[in-house]
């Protein structure tokens, strides 16, 4: 059968559409000019300099990163407790509760963070960056849960009862089986989430007061043609971190997959 | 059997379990003797592994008592039971090495770490792994894996080792070969056994005593010979082994024994342990085991009695040939077995065969 060449085409255009603009990034960040246009002007990495020495951008960054370890560390606890109810407990509503602990990950996060807005301006709370980490905790457990799931469920029951048989409590056990066996997927959990933290804008925008994390603080660089470049250098470093932790995020999956023996039944990458 | 004089392991004393409205254990009544290998032997589904967990602890019970040597089980959990289990997945931890996995059990031990050591390379050797220590347990086939559970149960010296279908996942040879070791190892630690397995050679093999159950409840505990030859029901009849039946009639009860007429077969006595009552209704029949009826040739004269029939069908073993013969005066055909000795032909399809037969051999359900 002779293959239509239009389908490769159009597969072929898709991810040139999708990957070319990240791939101007890094050219940008190093081309010798405020004007970001062909031709090239040369390399230089001022650009970088200019990056590094601006103070708000340093705060942004902080702001960032703290929001992005509390709102990984917190939904990946929730998503423990969510994962391990889910394959091990049966209770009435189950299907019901679970579902609706995996819907904000089709929730439009506009809606998520305009329903927040209004909730926390009524009870009084300040516009904080913990406000930015609870929003950032709603959309981030779905992601936790899911991968936990996968790692609890690939979990042989009869280990945890082996162990028990062999005279450890329900809590050494935990610690001695259970932990050990689904630390690749924590570890996995808490990478990704981090990543989808630090992404995140509409909520970050909505709920952070007069605190700028760095997705916020980027779009309003651009208003100033003359900071393009560092935004542009901020941005390629932004990407090599989210490869790198996006990676080793799926090496845990896979490797915890294969030590407890299971079937590969998904993932991200 | 010398296992009778020996003292209770494990009673179970009216055991009922519900899993909501579903009645799992249905009220059983049954001890395991000390030092016993002990099957408990049924179809799935018909609670047998529920019994085992029972006795574990990892299921409560709904009603009645389970105890362990004497000391009743209630409100002993699991882990402080002294039992130890081997599981039909075994269980290893994956993220441990054999080493590591045979001595988990002994982490709460106050022994120190040289004896530990000793103590779990004598395992080892107790189950032919000597010098797997160091692996990797993921890395181990199937019946390693299954040396490894035993050494890690076996290591805690528990009263009582549980083993829920351990041969199940083996091949044919590797099967039987354990199935040998195991019985070599239960006589050499002395530990009671209780085996949870579907398969009713293996139960034969390897057991003093197995309790057939279906539907959650013990249809017949005996030893396998009385299990085999005198099975209390046609359901224990023919889950284990292959029993042909003929229908049957009581004419006279006495004290010389119980006068029967059965089809084909004609009269005879029966003496009273080889009638099993308590089917009424089902109609009374007699049955035999396949290899009591023997296919006589020319120059063979009958040691008891003998009928005429005719082969039907013939299906060739190896070592034995199954002939479905239809003895004069049956409706149906019976399965008869003969071992190919040497010498003797395998008989065709429509020979006229004479069939030696023997009262002893039978027995009668009604």
């Amino acid at each position: 059968m002779r293959k239509n060449p239009s389908l490769r085409i159009y597969a072929l255009a898709y991810l040139a559409f999708l990957y070319a603009p990240i791939v101007l990034l890094p050219i940008f960040a190093f081309n010798d000019s405020r004007v970001i246009a062909f031709p090239l002007q040369g390399f230089t990495t001022n650009w970088f300099a200019e990056m590094w020495a601006d103070q708000t951008l340093f705060i942004a960054f902080r702001n960032s990163l703290t929001i992005a370890v509390s709102a990984a560390v917190f939904s990946t606890i929730l998503g423990i407790f969510a994962a391990r109810a889910s394959t091990r407990y049966k209770f009435p509503g189950k299907p019901g509760i679970l579902g609706l602990i995996m819907l904000p990950m089709v929730l439009p996060e506009m809606i998520v963070s305009m329903a927040l807005l209004v909730v926390l301006i009524a009870v009084g709370v300040p516009l904080s960056l913990f406000t930015i980490i609870l929003g950032h905790v709603l959309i981030c457990t779905p992601f936790a849960v899911a991968i936990l799931t996968s790692a609890f469920q690939s979990l042989d029951r009869s280990l945890e009862e082996a162990a028990y048989d062999l005279g450890e409590t329900p809590a050494s056990t935990f610690r001695l089986i259970i932990l050990p066996l689904v630390m690749p997927g924590i570890i996995s959990s808490l990478l990704i989430s981090f990543t989808i933290s630090l992404d995140e804008f509409i909520i970050a925008y909505f709920l952070g007061g007069n605190q700028t994390v760095l997705s916020v603080y980027i779009f309003g660089q651009f208003r100033f043609p003359a900071k393009v470049p560092a935004v542009m250098a901020l941005g390629t470093i932004l990407v090599c971190i989210s490869i790198i932790l996006l990676t080793i995020a799926e090496y845990f999956r896979r490797r915890g997959i294969a030590k407890s023996g299971g079937k590969d039944t998904g993932g991200f990458l | 059997m010398t296992t009778t004089e020996k003292p209770n392991m494990i009673e179970f004393r009216d055991v009922h379990k519900y899993y909501g409205d579903y009645h799992a254990l249905r009220g059983i009544n049954a001890t395991i003797k000390a030092g016993e290998f002990f099957s408990l032997l049924g179809p799935s589904g018909c609670g047998k592994t529920t019994l085992l967990r029972t006795i574990a602890g990892f299921e409560d019970i709904s009603s009645g008592a389970v105890l362990i040597d004497d000391r009743k089980m209630d409100d002993v959990p699991a882990n402080k039971r002294p039992t130890n289990m081997v599981f039909q997945s075994y269980a290893i931890f994956p993220h441990l090495t054999v080493e590591e996995n045979v001595g988990f059990g002994l982490r709460r031990d106050p022994r120190s770490k040289e004896e530990k050591a000793k103590a779990v390379a004598e395992a080892l050797e107790m189950v032919g792994l000597k010098g797997y220590g160091k692996r990797a347990a993921h890395a181990l086939s199937g019946g390693q894996r299954q040396r490894v559970a035993l050494a890690r149960a076996l290591i805690l010296k528990p009263k009582v080792l549980l083993l829920d279908e351990p041969l199940s996942a083996l091949d044919k040879k590797i099967r039987e070969q354990m199935q040998v070791e195991l019985i070599k190892l239960q006589r050499e630690v002395g530990i009671t056994f209780v085996l949870v397995t579907h398969d009713q050679e293996e139960a034969l093999v390897m057991s003093d005593r197995i309790a057939v159950m279906f539907e959650g409840q013990i249809a017949q505990l005996a030893d396998p010979e009385t299990l085999y030859r005198r099975p209390n029901s046609r359901k224990v009849a023919n889950f284990i082994g292959t029993m042909n039946f003929l229908p049957a009639e009581v004419l006279s009860e006495g004290a010389g024994g119980i006068e029967v007429e059965a089809q084909g077969f004609g009269r005879m006595t029966l003496s009273s342990d080889q009638v099993m009552s308590g089917e009424a209704g089902q109609g009374a029949v007699v049955g035999f085991r396949p290899e009591t009826l023997t296919i006589l040739y020319d120059s063979q004269t009958a040691t008891d009695r003998e009928v005429m029939g005719t082969i039907e069908e013939v299906v060739y073993f190896g070592d034995m040939t199954y002939y479905d013969v239809k003895l004069d005066g049956t409706t149906e055909a019976l399965r008869i077995s003969m071992r190919n000795v040497f010498g003797r032909p395998v008989l065709e399809i429509g020979t006229r065969a004479r069939v030696a037969w023997s009262p002893g051999a039978l027995v009668m359900f009604r």
